[in-house]
């Protein structure tokens, strides 16, 4: 569990973070996310000492993180950041087993668990240990950089834009890997992204932060339905909100059971998004899609009429409905 | 790519043979000039001796590489640690200033120190070893310097972020990343101090200097032809064994 309470960074008399709180509890994936220079890396780095708060309480499983021993602290969270970071003069194997050999592991156990990580990540073991990180592509390299970070199963995992250098195909398969792995070892993650669709896909709790303020925090539909401000409202999307908001919600929860009714052509698997639905219907051109199970068999029904009526109701108390 | 492999490992090799080609070549020459009088003899008909030979030449290569390898090792010592010490956080204040005196000691001329360290050194070696280290400073620290700094920052920050001490971030880190330009600089540093070690003849330093010096007082050519040629040989050789080894580490760094 992390927890920061009324913490600010001064750099000098200017505030890089400004009286923030914020709690992110066990297992939990909590995304910061702002406009370049809005403080949300300054944030997680002070989460494991690389910078120091300046005033305020930073606490790390109920225990202020001023009392412990910064390397010790810092080998218990795990750290992955943009460029990787990954030591060019070593063999991915050697890089990934860093944080275990720090911690003194015996020889055999460090070896077991690097190849449990590669396997984890998809980095098969003949292939990748003996190579260079520059001899890996972008995607590669981050998956040894996330595999070095979990490498000591450490209970937090500190992520600083990990994907934001890599191509679009690329970054939305390493998203769906974490989310995969999140949901299979539930550690407590803090995630920086100036990418919306990003934290909407993978965060349980999203922070929009500006000028080292938070400016709203919540689950992403609270803050898709109420939006605090214009620049929340904008960080989000505007006029694309609505469908942002779709893409959080499954199609199983707003099928019909089937009608009397011929049944539609186009069919949707029932685990897809509401976006993906409408999206589908747009393309068919029809307003009633066949809501289907695994294993391709109907079970369900969706349509157009149903789905606008929902987003309707669940508006309701929204200050601002398009 | 192809070509360039092939043009990498022809560099390779050559940097593997070439220590042993100037090496043997030392070697001969060592061995062979008391056999060439009448080469020599050619070179300066009038002379009564053509042969340099108040020492014999293995002595004066001995005393020759002693006295480089003594101000070597100095200063590697103290331009790396002096390197190390202002690019460290509580050091930082002293860069500017480490980084005048380096430059200060080579714009001195060693010649000059030479002159300086006699009245209190005495004659003899001690002068031009103070005078090699002052000299070959420059270099060594300002690769340091280089090469510590060019260490990528988040590099360094990840390495401190996973939890590695500062003294494991400089260790396994900081001065695996920053070798191949220190070395670099050390190279530089040892091949001038081989040339430069000649003017310890002047004060008696006894080494290979002292034919040329002779040479020049007594007005033979053919002594300082054989003090030049093998200080010449003896800066290659050494020149080329740094080659191989700053190969090797880049190899290393970007191994494939």
């Amino acid at each position: 569990m992390i927890e920061l309470a009324h913490v600010s960074k001064f750099f000098g008399d200017e505030a890089a973070v400004d009286d923030i709180s914020l709690r992110v509890a066990k297992g939990k994936f909590c995304a910061l996310v702002g406009t370049s220079g809005c403080g949300k890396s300054t944030t997680l780095r002070m989460i494991n000492r690389l910078i120091e708060h300046s005033a305020g309480d930073i606490l790390v499983d109920g225990q202020n993180i001023q009392s412990y021993n910064p390397v010790k602290l810092r080998r218990r969270i795990g750290y992955v950041i943009q460029s990787t970071g990954l030591f060019p003069h070593w063999t991915v194997a050697r890089n990934i087993g860093l944080v275990p050999r720090l911690l003194k592991w015996p020889r055999e156990t460090v070896l077991a668990r690097v190849e449990e990580l590669m396997n984890l990540l998809g980095l098969p073991v003949e292939e990748f240990a003996h190579k260079y990180p520059h001899q890996l592509s972008g995607g590669q390299a981050q998956r040894v950089g996330v595999a070095r970070a979990l490498a000591a199963d450490p209970d937090i995992l500190l992520m600083d834009e990990p994907f934001g250098a890599l191509d679009p195909i690329t970054r939305e398969n390493l998203q769906d890997e974490l989310a995969k792995l999140q949901a299979r070892l539930n550690k407590t993650v803090v995630f920086v992204t100036h990418d919306m669709d990003e934290a909407l896909k993978l965060a349980d709790h999203l922070v929009v932060m500006r000028s080292g303020r938070i400016v709203q925090q919540g689950t992403p539909l609270a803050l898709l339905q109420h939006p605090a401000d214009p620049f929340v409202d904008s960080l989000l999307g505007g006029l694309e909100r609505g469908l942002k908001q779709a893409a959080l919600t499954r199609v199983r929860d707003h099928m019909a059971s089937l009608g009397q009714t011929l049944p539609a052509q186009s069919r949707i698997p029932a685990e897809f998004s509401l976006r993906q639905a409408l999206s589908m219907m747009l393309r068919d051109h029809c307003d009633r899609l066949t809501v289907v199970d695994q294993q391709d068999m109907p079970i369900g029904e969706l349509s157009l009429r149903k789905i606008v009526k929902e987003a309707q109701l669940d508006k309701v108390g929204a200050r601002d409905a398009y | 790519m192809h070509i360039n492999r092939y043009t990498d490992t022809l560099s390779a090799n050559q940097a593997r043979v070439l220590p042993l080609v100037w090496g043997v070549l030392l070697l001969v020459t060592l061995v062979g000039i008391p056999y060439l009088e009448g080469l020599f003899r050619w070179l300066e008909p009038d002379a009564r001796q053509v042969i340099y030979h108040r020492a014999d030449f293995y002595t004066l290569l001995g005393r020759h590489v002693l006295v480089v390898g003594i101000a070597a090792l100095c200063t590697i010592i103290v331009g790396v640690l002096a390197g190390i010490a202002v690019t460290r956080r509580r050091g930082r204040d002293f860069l500017p200033l480490v980084g005048q005196l380096a430059s200060l000691g080579q714009t001195f001329p060693p010649v000059a120190v030479l002159a300086l360290a006699v009245p209190t050194l005495g004659f003899g070696t001690l002068p031009i070893i103070v005078a090699l280290i002052l000299y070959g400073l420059l270099p060594i620290v300002r690769n340091t310097l280089a090469g510590l700094q060019g260490v990528d920052a988040d590099i360094k920050q990840s390495a401190r972020a996973m939890g590695m001490t500062s003294w494991q971030v400089l260790r396994s880190v900081e001065l695996p990343l920053a070798a191949p330009v220190i070395l670099a600089g050390i190279r530089t540093s040892v091949t001038i101090n081989i040339a430069t070690a000649a003017l310890g003849a002047t004060v008696g330093a006894s080494n290979l200097g002292d034919p040329i010096i002779a040479g020049i007082v007594n007005g033979n050519m053919a002594y300082v032809v054989q003090g030049a040629l093998l200080i010449a040989l003896l800066a290659l050789t050494v020149d080329s064994i740094f080659d191989f080894y700053q190969k090797k580490l880049y190899s290393r760094l970007s191994a494939s």
